[in-house]
């Protein structure tokens, strides 16, 4: 086969220089920020200050959190590498990296995730007269492996054409026969859910809470669905009459980023504040294994601070630590009533909430 | 030209040449070692302290079963008709706007199946009705996985069976009688291989059955991690998944082995196309238009509902992503299709058959979910220390092995051995049998099988984001993130450069098929 090697050449070469040109590209953009997988990145000093790096895992992925990583290197000069994920996959790579970890600080979303990771022990505790003032006791951990850092709160959505809103006092409301076919639910794997299942144990004993649970499916006409904001529009579209949300979610389609009919839609929502409300969190904690604690702990002390805080909630529609902020969309809905439920302790029994959402039928 | 078609049947007389092959089946055996090494890790990692209990799927767990199975079939039978219909027609028929229309058959490949599903939940939650269930996910999945068929088919249809063709025109038989008679049985072991790529994508799917609200196995799995904290029993049954799926793909070799079919291709003569006129001409349009025209459209109709509130990542953020993924892409794909050429190899020459089950279960990680997979690599590679990017790269080949190895797979079984006995008894070791008969022969799935990793490195995600760097975001990262967030908008830039790769790869490459095709 003399010809053999023309179209031997013709794969061959392209072959050698997109390998070449791939190579170069991750070399360029690959290389500077990112150590290797467990490799330390410098010998850092003990003592934070400036000019020193921490590593942030990060389960939150809204950009504009990467705002707030700047102008902490700014205050402080403390160069902030981020890595966002997927919490659990964050927990496991810790874990599966130990003491050789980059990360000196783990930031995750909901009680739950954060309670998994305590046990799994990828965090270490700290101490910090900052974060004892910032941090309200119910909303960081009793031991200091974790605080809280923005509140979230699961609000009731109505459409006042279907359901009337004064009928909606409390989340048992939302089991009462009256609104057969009216009621939506997003499903059991959403952890706002799971959390808020597990606040209605702790307040409310195990037998109430599984009679809740029954009582709504029961009142669900649709398919569970898969995400927030298809609900809020499906309440407002008056396919259901009421349903259970983030509020950041109906603070966001009232908000210049969403549509025109997004906006439309929102205004035909009636957002209620049960009393009391369940309020989930987003958190962070010093890892077990961090080479610069001190460092990281700062991190963490400027994001619960009331000047940075302010910032990592209003990015989201979230609300503050303490108070309801200045967010003049969140003001429309009013204040809202926390049941003041410990955090820890919701984590700690979210895994028995899910087992009873799933053997009552939630989906 | 018109030499006559050889498509024979024979035993399998393997060529036994008495060669050195010691340093083949050391490199074959190291990259089975890199390839299967993630599975023996999770299986020790399932096994410590576990009961069988774990293993018990419960009355969800069958629900998840039954749909999983469903989407395989329902999915694999309409990728197998349209992949092989719009293959047919785009190499062997000749209508206006073939040539781009065989181009665009990439562009549903490209298109993550979890962007699609997150634009029309949101355009159906914003006009009313429920984009939601296993009806929507039938026809979704399929739209992104029938291109492996059409792909597999195509390189097989162009290049392989031109002289058969040539043969059975000569003879007075129409196009119907070709298709039927010559060119698809030649083409079965490639469209089988693509199937079974489809099945595995099916089996691992997540994003899209998520938002779609199918419950399935692999969602069962996440659920048992996340939901449950039983991550011991989460790898259980992503490995017993595994073996399911790979019970289902020796079936399917084995019924083929029967009835193998090989010819000698490669120089089949130009212009073997039919001319395709009235209907027959629309519908072939229609057929290999509405596929990329769809996961085109979606994400485009969104941009069109949507233009008042479009965000996006200013240029150089984008540039960067771009990049980022292009090399990545560009580096994996060179990898893992010259594994998959060593181990489609050495089903040849070594014919050890603990080495053939070796090499058949090194390009099965594709139908693991790849969270469990990257899960492996963690363990891996925390306690090695090794680099991110590096555990990433292999991450890609162990996933995608099976994407370029089963069409090369499919392609050897073409080539008669007695080429290489010819070529063996006329003096020549494996590896110039391999320079100079077989890479020329396998120009096509080799191109083929770069290309479809390259598309699906572009837009995987689980590996991606789990075991990635600091500061070291891709598009399909970026895509995820806002997507995830539900914010359509933002997600929407990033996830059309993902196709605009997609389709750059297949402009790049498919010139090069549709040389062969002419006998280039």
């Amino acid at each position: 086969m003399p010809s053999s090697s023309l179209p031997l050449r013709r794969v061959w070469l392209p072959a050698a220089g997109s390998a070449a040109l791939g190579a170069a590209l991750l070399a360029f953009f690959g290389s500077g920020t990112q150590p290797a997988i467990g490799q330390s990145q410098d010998s850092r000093p003990a003592i934070a200050e400036a000019g020193t790096t921490i590593g942030v895992y990060s389960g939150r992925h809204y950009n504009t959190d990467k705002e707030l990583y700047r102008q902490f290197t700014a205050k402080t000069g403390i160069k902030v590498n981020l890595l966002e994920a997927k919490d659990d996959a964050l927990i496991e790579r810790l874990k599966s990296e130990g003491k050789n970890s980059p990360a000196d600080v783990l930031v995750l979303v909901d009680a739950a995730r954060l309670d998994a990771a305590t046990d799994q022990g990828v965090f270490q505790p700290s101490r910090s007269a900052a974060l004892q003032r910032d941090v309200p006791a119910n909303l960081r951990d009793s031991q200091g492996r974790w605080y809280g850092l923005t509140r979230r709160v699961r609000a009731v959505v109505v459409n006042p054409k279907l359901v009337n809103p004064t009928t909606i006092g409390t989340y048992a409301d939302l089991a009462k026969p009256a609104l057969k076919g009216k009621l939506c639910l997003r499903e059991r794997k959403s952890p706002y859910n799971q959390s808020l299942v597990a606040s209605q144990m702790i307040l409310h004993g195990e037998a109430t809470t599984r009679t809740w649970i029954r009582g709504m499916v029961a009142n669900v006409s649709q398919p569970f669905f898969t995400s927030d904001t298809p609900l809020a529009r499906a309440v407002a579209r008056g396919e259901c009459g009421v349903g259970v949300v983030n509020t950041y979610y109906v603070a966001r389609m009232l908000s210049a980023e969403a549509s025109a009919q997004d906006r439309q839609l929102a205004e035909q929502l009636k957002v209620i504040y049960v009393n009391p409300s369940h309020v989930n969190i987003s958190g962070a904690g010093v890892t077990r294994h961090a080479r610069n604690p001190q460092a990281a702990i700062k991190l963490i002390e400027f994001l619960a601070s009331p000047t940075g805080g302010r910032g990592y909630a209003a990015a989201n529609n979230e609300y503050p630590l303490k108070g309801f902020g200045d967010n003049p969309i969140l003001k429309r809905f009013g204040t809202f009533k926390a049941d003041g439920v410990s955090v820890e302790q919701i984590g700690s029994r979210s895994k028995a909430a899910t087992l009873m959402m799933e053997s009552n039928g939630w989906k | 030209m018109g030499v006559l078609a050889t498509a024979e049947r024979a035993s399998a007389a393997r060529p036994v040449p008495p060669l050195r092959r010691g340093p083949l089946a050391a490199a074959v055996l190291l990259v089975c070692g890199l390839a299967l090494l993630p599975f023996l890790v999770l299986t020790g990692f399932a096994v410590r302290d576990a009961g069988a209990s774990r293993l018990w799927l419960g009355a969800e767990g069958l629900e998840q079963l039954a749909n999983t199975l469903a989407l395989v079939l329902a999915v694999g039978l309409i990728g197998a008709l349209l992949g092989t219909a719009n293959g047919w027609l785009t190499a062997c028929c000749q209508f206006p706007g073939r040539r781009w229309l065989r181009l665009a058959q990439v562009l549903p490949l490209a298109a993550p199946a979890f962007v699609l599903a997150a634009v029309l939940v949101d355009l159906g939650s914003r006009w009313g009705f429920r984009v939601h269930g296993i009806g929507w996910a039938v026809p979704l999945l399929s739209l992104t996985t029938y291109s492996y068929v059409f792909l597999l088919s195509t390189e097989s249809f162009s290049g392989s069976g031109q002289r058969q063709l040539e043969a059975c025109r000569s003879l007075g038989v129409g196009p119907w009688g070709s298709f039927r008679r010559v060119a698809l049985p030649l083409a079965l072991p490639s469209i089988g291989a693509g199937v079974a790529l489809s099945g595995m994508e099916v089996v691992n799917e997540l994003g899209a059955v998520e938002l779609l609200g199918v419950p399935t196995l692999s969602r069962g799995i996440l659920q048992r991690w996340q939901g449950e904290g039983d991550l011991r029993g989460a790898v259980g049954l992503a490995l017993i998944a595994l073996v399911l799926v790979s019970l289902l793909v020796g079936a399917e070799r084995w019924m083929r082995h029967r009835s193998r079919r090989w010819t000698l291709g490669q120089e089949g003569a130009g212009a073997q196309q039919w001319e395709l006129g009235g209907w027959r001409r629309l519908l072939a349009q229609l057929l290999t238009l509405l596929p990329p025209l769809a996961s085109l459209g979606i994400p485009l109709s969104w941009l069109v509902v949507s233009r008042d509130h479009l965000q996006s990542d200013p240029p150089e953020d984008l540039l960067a992503l771009t990049l980022r993924s292009l090399g990545l892409a560009l580096a994996a794909a060179l990898l893992t299709v010259a594994a998959a050429l060593l181990l489609a190899i050495s089903r040849r020459w070594l014919s050890h058959p603990l080495l053939g089950r070796l090499t058949f279960f090194a390009g099965m990680g594709y139908a693991v979910p790849g969270t469990v997979l990257a899960l492996a690599l963690m363990l891996i590679g925390g306690p090695l220390q090794l680099s991110p990017l590096l555990l990433l790269v292999w991450g890609y080949g162990d996933r995608f092995m099976a994407v370029s190895k089963q069409g090369l797979d499919a392609a050897f079984e073409h080539i008669p051995p007695s080429l290489d006995e010819c070529a063996t008894s006329l003096g020549c070791g494996w590896l110039a049998v391999l320079r100079r008969i077989h890479l020329p022969l396998l120009r096509g799935p080799v191109l083929v099988g770069g290309l479809l990793v390259f598309v699906d490195v572009v837009k995987e995600l689980p590996l991606t984001f789990s075991l990635r760097p600091f500061d070291f975001d891709t598009l399909s990262v970026r895509v995820f993130q806002y997507a995830s967030d539900e914010r359509v908008g933002a997600a929407l830039v990033p996830a059309l450069l993902i196709l605009a790769l997609g389709l750059a790869a297949s402009v790049a490459l498919m010139p090069s098929l549709e040389r062969q095709g002419k006998g280039g």
